[in-house]
């Protein structure tokens, strides 16, 4: 009860202290005193209005964040040549002034010094007038901005050339560009105690079911962290699974990928400072999904879906495979290769497991020194890797040539499902690892293992492996093929449970 | 946390404790059997394996095959002695051909088989053969010609099994059956060694007849050709036959395009008949010289009828070796009773060898002449 007390009894002090003054001079005082204190960027530019009742204003802003031009030509000046009537104090003056004075939107009135410095480190302008103890804050953000440019990470060859930006408004706007329908929805909110980073949570109503929509806000908003400066926090933090390597929320940088996806009933949540999306409920299909899939022919499509899974089995597999049939079952293997790999590993010194290992991982380090490093350095990362030290290492005994098969298989396959890489690299190893144990019974035990993980895993109240394990048409009809546009009737069934048709009648076969 | 990690020890912990798959072993360290085989040397045999050994190293690494030999009481025995001269694990999952001396034949080829289906690694698909006037360390030391090793030209000869009908392939599981179904004995092919440019070569031709588990005889390269049209397993291969073409006789060459076959018990009160139907599709391969119109209706007619008749021949003659010399139902004529016509087999089970040796069979041959080239009229050289 006393510490209550106590504690009540400050803030309130500290309340009173927070609220501006009526004179210009303290309140300038305070801010350069207090929050603004060792800030060199924060601009303070002083003016007065028109005679006769000229009064002494201040217009505060940071430097950089703010266009300047703006701030001159639609506060600074039309204040300098207005003359405000004497009798106009304190709340009403500021109304004339915002009504008839500043010719600019997003003005908005505060009365303590906090609201201020929140407003001028986002970017605003804010006026504060001789003898009023009131202040406007004018929306002026104006800093650097990438432009919109293809991303990196998913180039396409057929396709949009646009891809998001670090700021969250911009690429808010490429997504309604996408989907010009007034439900679909933006709400924003701010998360991160010190970054108070703006998280945008963009999902089309009607289509995402409510639950969904609330459960990604209350995940959202449970966030209490210092900073988000990537929406791979946001990801570790909301994620269903969190241990599991298998993503269970999808992250993109195109907008047509996410305006795709929300458009089958998912909510994406667009995070200032990142140009990645991400994008909830994420179900392993999708790993094996690019936007090209949709705009290339169906049936061209679909062969590369089926040469994605294959790859994905390839990348995962290989070495496992390769090491439990020469240890365990050389039976399997016909009679040919088992002699010429018996001949290749004669002189090697390592056994079979030992030079898996190492080779794999020769070829994580070779892939992750290559990744950070500016491309002109990295394609020699890569040419000295793959043709100096493979063809060295054969040579001199250290590896046997299939292994350098392998290795080369295993690496290939791993970049064609680019978003599953990291998750293929430990089902590697723990195939290895159970394989050299244990020979096939190993490796089949190891998959049964990560089918099981598979089968019970969620995202967001949706089975991981729903539409893979779908026995009806529509339901896999986006897996591993994807059926024409003119047969995709239904929308996914876990996804948009209530409003599920997205083909009208008419369409329903090919139109001429 | 802990109870999770709790389980994972446990599951890992079980699985291998209580696997039996601990067989980690490198495949270097393993010695490839590519091919063995058996000689009598009583009272002991010889064991020779065929293996394949790595010469070169890294990417010109190839292999060459080694033969090994030893003499032990049993193949078994021999079999595992034979890890110490080879220096590794022996490995048997690739051997592709088994032979065996006409010796160990004649005595019983029980002693071979038995071991074979009792080992966990030999495979029962492996091919085996009968060397017919040489040991099998003969065989296994002769030089093929285009292939490295023995054992692997054994093995692609008998994949030639599809255009040839020199020889009918046997594999040990086929061979196990014929052994031990009722009312059919088995044949294997035979390897002979031939001189062929001052080098040995190994050649599989004639089938070697069985009784029961005994080698009693031989059949040439012709009459295999006959058990194999007989079996329905001939698919292909060439005959010559002089042929008379209106009052000349040409020798030609034929080829067969296909054959059906059937054959149909037929009882009469107690009287048991044979009777096997068989009808050739030929194709001309070859006239020599001969100048016969094959547009000629008439004159192709009477090329089919002679073939039919010669063909009948042969089977007759055929029949009489294995029903009266050999007196060893290689055909199966009691195995198609048996299934046919089961109320009769059981009569005359018991006194099967009997009944076979005096079994008349009725043979009817049609023959056709499908394909005469048309197109490959004789060449005529000019007066």
């Amino acid at each position: 009860m006393f510490f209550w007390k106590k504690a009540k009894g400050e803030r309130s002090k500290a309340k009173g202290l927070d609220r501006l003054s009526t004179s210009l001079e303290i309140n300038v005082k305070w801010l350069k005193s207090n929050l603004f204190a060792d800030d060199d960027t924060i601009v303070y530019r002083h003016f007065r209005t028109k005679e006769p009742q000229a009064r002494q204003c201040v217009l505060i802003h940071a430097d950089n964040m703010t266009k300047h031009e703006f701030l001159s030509d639609y506060i600074v000046r039309p204040m300098m040549s207005s003359s405000l009537p004497k009798e106009l104090q304190g709340r009403r003056l500021i109304q004339h002034i915002t009504e008839q004075v500043i010719q600019s939107d997003g003005v908005a009135v505060f009365t303590d010094y906090n609201k201020l410095a929140e407003g001028v480190v986002a970017g605003s302008g804010a006026v504060l007038v001789e003898g009023c103890n009131h202040g406007i804050s004018v929306d002026a953000q104006g800093w650097e901005r990438r432009s919109v440019t293809e991303p990196q990470t998913e180039s396409v060859v057929r396709g949009p050339r646009q891809g998001f930006t670090e700021d969250l408004l911009v690429n808010v706007s490429l997504v309604r560009r996408k989907i010009l329908n007034p439900a679909l929805k933006v709400k924003i909110l701010d998360v991160g105690l010190q970054t108070r980073t703006k998280v945008a949570i963009v999902y089309v109503e009607g289509i995402a079911s409510k639950e969904l929509v609330d459960e990604v806000f209350q995940r959202i908003e449970r966030i209490e962290t210092d900073a988000i400066l990537e929406s791979g926090y946001i990801e570790e933090f909301i994620r269903d699974s969190p241990n599991c390597p298998f993503p269970t929320i999808g992250h993109t940088e195109r907008p047509d990928g996410v305006a795709g996806k929300i458009l089958e009933g998912r909510v994406a949540v667009l995070v200032d400072g990142t140009p990645f999306a991400l994008t909830m409920p994420y179900l392993l299909v999708e790993a094996f999904q690019a936007n090209e899939d949709y705009y290339h022919h169906w049936i061209a499509a679909s062969f590369h879906r089926t040469l994605r899974y294959i790859s994905f089995f390839l990348t995962t597999s290989t070495p496992g495979l390769y090491l439990a049939l020469v240890t365990h079952h050389p039976q399997l293997i016909p009679v040919n290769l088992s002699v010429s790999i018996a001949a290749a590993r004669k002189n090697v010194p390592f056994p079979a497991i030992v030079e898996v290992m190492v080779m794999g991982l020769v070829f994580e380090i070779l892939r992750e020194g290559g990744v950070r490093l500016p491309k002109p350095v990295g394609q020699a990362i890569s040419i000295v890797g793959a043709i100096v030290l493979g063809d060295a290492a054969v040579s001199a005994s250290l590896v046997s040539a299939p292994m350098i098969i392998v290795v080369g298989i295993t690496g290939v396959a791993g970049f064609v499902v680019s978003k599953l890489n990291d998750t293929a690299v430990l089902i590697r190893i723990l195939l290895v690892v159970t394989s050299a144990i244990l020979g096939i019974y190993g490796f089949l035990f190891g998959i049964m293992g990560i089918m099981i993980q598979l089968a019970s895993m969620e995202s967001f109240g949706v089975p991981y492996l729903s539409s893979l394990t779908s026995l009806t048409i529509q339901g896999s009809k986006d897996t591993i093929v994807r059926l024409p546009w003119w047969r995709m009737v239904l929308r996914p069934r876990h996804l948009a449970a209530k409003n599920r048709e997205r083909l009208q009648r008419k369409s329903r076969s090919k139109t001429k | 946390m802990k109870k999770g990690l709790a389980r994972i020890f446990l599951l890992c912990t079980m699985t291998i404790v209580t696997t039996g798959c601990w067989d980690y072993t490198e495949i270097e360290l393993r010695d490839l059997v590519m091919g063995a085989g058996v000689d009598a040397e009583d009272p002991k045999v010889i064991v020779i394996t065929e293996m394949a050994k790595s010469i070169g190293v890294g990417q010109e690494a190839e292999f060459e095959p080694v033969v090994l030999t030893t003499d032990a009481r049993s193949l078994t025995s021999g079999a595992h002695n034979l890890a110490n001269p080879a220096g590794m694990e022996i490995f048997w999952a690739h051997a592709q051909v088994f032979l065996v001396s006409e010796e160990v034949a004649r005595s019983s080829i029980l002693q071979v088989l038995e071991p074979i289906v009792r080992a966990r690694d030999l495979r029962s698909t492996m091919y085996l053969l009968v060397t017919k006037d040489c040991t099998v360390e003969e065989v296994f030391k002769s030089k093929p010609p285009l292939v490295d090793g023995v054992s692997r030209h054994l093995a692609s000869v008998i994949r030639l099994s599809d255009v040839t009908t020199d020889f009918i392939p046997q594999q040990v599981w086929r061979f196990i059956g014929d052994l031990s179904s009722p009312g059919i004995s088995g044949t294997l092919p035979g390897v002979e060694l031939v001189h062929e440019g001052g080098a040995l070569l190994p050649v599989v031709r004639g089938a070697a007849v069985f009784k029961l588990d005994r080698l009693i005889g031989w059949l040439s390269k012709e009459e295999t050709q006959i058990l194999a049209l007989l079996k329905g397993e001939s698919e292909g291969g060439f005959f010559v036959m002089d042929t008379e073409v209106k009052g000349n006789t040409f020798p030609i060459t034929y080829e067969f395009r296909g054959s059906q076959f059937q054959t149909k018990p037929s009882v009469d009160g107690e009287n048991l008949r044979m009777k096997v139907s068989l009808s050739l599709q030929l194709g001309v391969a070859g006239v020599k010289g001969a100048d016969v119109d094959f547009s000629d209706l008439a004159v192709v007619n009477d090329i089919e009828g002679q073939v039919s008749r010669s063909f009948t021949r042969r089977i007759r003659d055929f029949l009489g070796l294995i029903q009266e010399d050999y007196n060893s139902d290689i055909v199966g004529f009691g195995q198609l009773l048996w299934r046919q016509e089961p109320a009769i087999w059981r009569k005359v089970e018991s006194d099967w060898d009997a009944v076979f040796r005096d079994l008349p069979v009725d043979v009817d041959v049609d023959c056709r002449i499908s394909f005469t080239g048309f197109h490959a009229q004789p060449i005529k050289v000019r007066n």
